[in-house]
């Protein structure tokens, strides 16, 4: 039995050998299609180098003669030498179709796409980066806009809500703690969300800058409100006792002692919230703003380009790191009588 | 005891309560201009709870506070006593110069800052003039060669002068020291005991609470021994110091501080 199988498949080999021998001897001159179809079978099989070989037999038009065949082989040819990373080669397939049709765009862009592949990858890296720098640095302006506007309001924002907070009049102690329980107790991108999509139901409409630097502005404020009040009532009770005995009213001893005691303590947690201030801002994409983050899913979405969310990630390290060195400056100097 | 004349400040019947305890139960008390208060008793004794509430940082239950005749400081409403608003009372702290066991000066201010600061902030002076008048203070207590260095740097001694220093720059009629040496090491009192003592010898109305019996003996016109919230005993100092050590409870503590 297994003789007669060994036999038979020798018998086999033989004939198939034959039927190859009688293609290229004959068949393929006469018929490309038929070509392709052994081509593509062969690339079934995983066979690209034998599909090239098969490819290349069906010859170029003669001249006027009609040529979609011949086109369609070579490009086809191209692709397979690029496939297993031959590039002259798939090169050169390539522009044996410009030869004849110097017009055909098809193989134009391969061969466009391919010397950009040959490209070395900073090359490429940094073409996409300067293709992206005009919308991305739109995008990062507005970033920035963003976190000034709330570096501005949030502490004089939460200024008023921490001495709001340690007021002995109760009702404004009530509300500055139900500000601060709700801001800090709720998502800030569904904050967002009530602002610009909400309020609008209620008869408020809202540009996205406003609704952004006031959801922002009114969500750090709560958070600095409680960072604030901490560093108010961390001051020594003595503080605010010598300066009664001095004559000055509660507001003149906030303003003239107290406050500028917590100056030093609160840089550090303050930088800290307005470092996550700066990725923050990302969210206010949700509500038709086009910033930093915005931009770069843009690109990403148009271009498929992986380089626009690289450099947003630059952008915001740059931004997050200079702010780290200017807080740490503000540190120092507010506690400058400390050092000396 | 001069009675002819107005007392400067005038205490009746305070008492003051915390949650449970009684730190004052109904002191009366009368200081006269220039005369010069030490009073002593026990940790606990209520003593600092009384100078505290002559400058109002401490709000009594019940009495009549008056400050060169007239009632001061509080309000009755709904039955009980309430300080008045701060309008009326900063004006009557800023007459009344507060020194603390612990300085409390303003770190983040120089020396010559923390003495500018009462007639700059609450006197609304012109800076040039604050300064000069901080200037002057500041030469009287000896430290005119700190006036630009940041509290932190100074000894415990120097910090207590400051003190007195930014308290004389209001030109109070009246100095509260509550214990102002009890915080500093025993070589650091002498130069803040001489600079209190030359304040009264300029005739300055002090009333002092303090554990240093060198005030007491040498400064004083009238001694006070309080405890549990009452005067105990009262008198000058020599006669005090010797009459009163037939007194059990004074006996006592006078053995434990000397």
């Amino acid at each position: 039995m297994i003789k007669i199988l060994n036999i038979s498949g020798r018998v086999a080999t033989a004939l198939l050998f034959l039927w190859i021998t009688a293609v290229v001897a004959f068949g393929a001159a006469v018929d490309p299609d038929r070509l392709t179809r052994q081509a593509n079978d062969l690339m079934g099989q995983g066979d690209l180098a034998g599909a090239v070989e098969v490819l290349k037999q069906i010859p170029a038009p003669a001249s006027g003669g009609e040529g979609e065949a011949f086109v369609r082989s070579r490009l086809q040819i191209a692709r397979l030498h690029f496939s297993l990373g031959e590039m002259d080669k798939a090169l050169a397939a390539a522009r044996e179709v410009l030869v004849l049709y110097p017009d055909n765009s098809e193989a134009k862009n391969f061969v466009a796409s391919v010397e950009q592949a040959r490209q070395p990858r900073y090359v490429t890296f940094l073409k996409d980066c300067l293709r992206f720098l005009p919308a991305l640095a739109k995008g990062a302006v507005m970033t920035l806009l963003l976190v000034l506007c709330t570096i501005v309001i949030s502490p004089i924002g939460g200024l008023l809500i921490a001495l709001g907070r340690i007021s002995t009049i109760r009702v404004i102690s009530v509300a500055c703690w139900f500000v601060i329980w709700f801001f800090r107790g709720t998502p800030l991108l569904l904050q967002l969300f009530f602002i610009y999509y909400g309020l609008p139901s209620l008869g408020i409409t809202l540009a996205p800058l406003t609704a952004a630097v006031i959801g922002l502005g009114v969500n750090y404020s709560a958070y600095l409100g409680e960072i604030i009040r901490g560093g108010i009532q961390s001051i020594e009770h003595g503080q605010m006792e010598a300066a009664k005995a001095l004559g000055m009213t509660y507001g003149q001893a906030m303003r003239r002692v107290i406050i500028p005691q917590t100056y030093k303590r609160l840089m550090p947690p303050i930088g800290n919230e307005f470092i996550a201030l700066i990725k923050d801002t990302a969210l206010v994409s949700t509500i038709a703003m086009v910033e930093l983050m915005r931009a770069a899913d843009q690109l990403f979405n148009t271009y498929f380009n992986v380089t626009a969310l690289i450099l947003a990630a630059i952008v915001y390290l740059v931004f997050t790191t200079v702010f780290t060195f200017i807080f740490e400056k503000i540190e120092y100097r507010a506690g400058i009588y400390e050092h000396r | 005891m001069n009675t002819d004349r107005q007392p400067l400040i005038q205490l009746e019947g305070i008492i003051k309560r915390y949650k449970s305890l009684t730190a004052v139960n109904g002191v009366n008390l009368a200081v006269y201009p220039g005369e010069k208060l030490v009073i002593i008793g026990p940790s606990g004794s209520g003593k600092s709870t009384l100078l505290r509430s002559m400058n109002f940082l401490e709000e009594i239950d019940a009495g009549v506070i008056r400050f060169e005749g007239r009632e001061a400081g509080y309000v009755h409403r709904h039955g009980k006593l309430h300080l008045d608003r701060q309008q009326v009372v900063c004006p009557l702290r800023a007459e009344i110069g507060m020194v603390f066991q612990h300085f409390h000066l303003f770190p983040h201010m120089t020396v010559l800052g923390n003495v500018m600061e009462g007639p700059l902030t609450v006197q609304k002076k012109p800076a040039a003039e604050a300064r000069a008048i901080a200037l002057d203070m500041l030469a009287k207590v000896g430290l005119s060669d700190k006036r630009d260095v940041y509290p932190a740097t100074l000894s415990g001694g120097q910090k207590q002068r400051v003190a007195i220093a930014r308290a004389l720059a209001m030109k109070p009629k009246l100095m509260l020291f509550d214990e102002p040496t009890s915080a500093l090491d025993p070589e650091l009192v002498g130069e803040v005991f001489d600079t209190i003592h030359a304040l009264a010898d300029e005739g300055m109305t002090m009333v002092i609470v303090t554990h240093h019996m060198g005030f007491a003996r040498e400064l004083a016109d009238r001694v006070i021994f309080m405890d549990g919230g009452v005067f105990v005993a009262e008198g000058a100092p020599g006669e005090f110091f010797d009459e009163q050590m037939g007194n059990e409870r004074i006996r006592t503590f006078l053995s434990r501080i000397i």
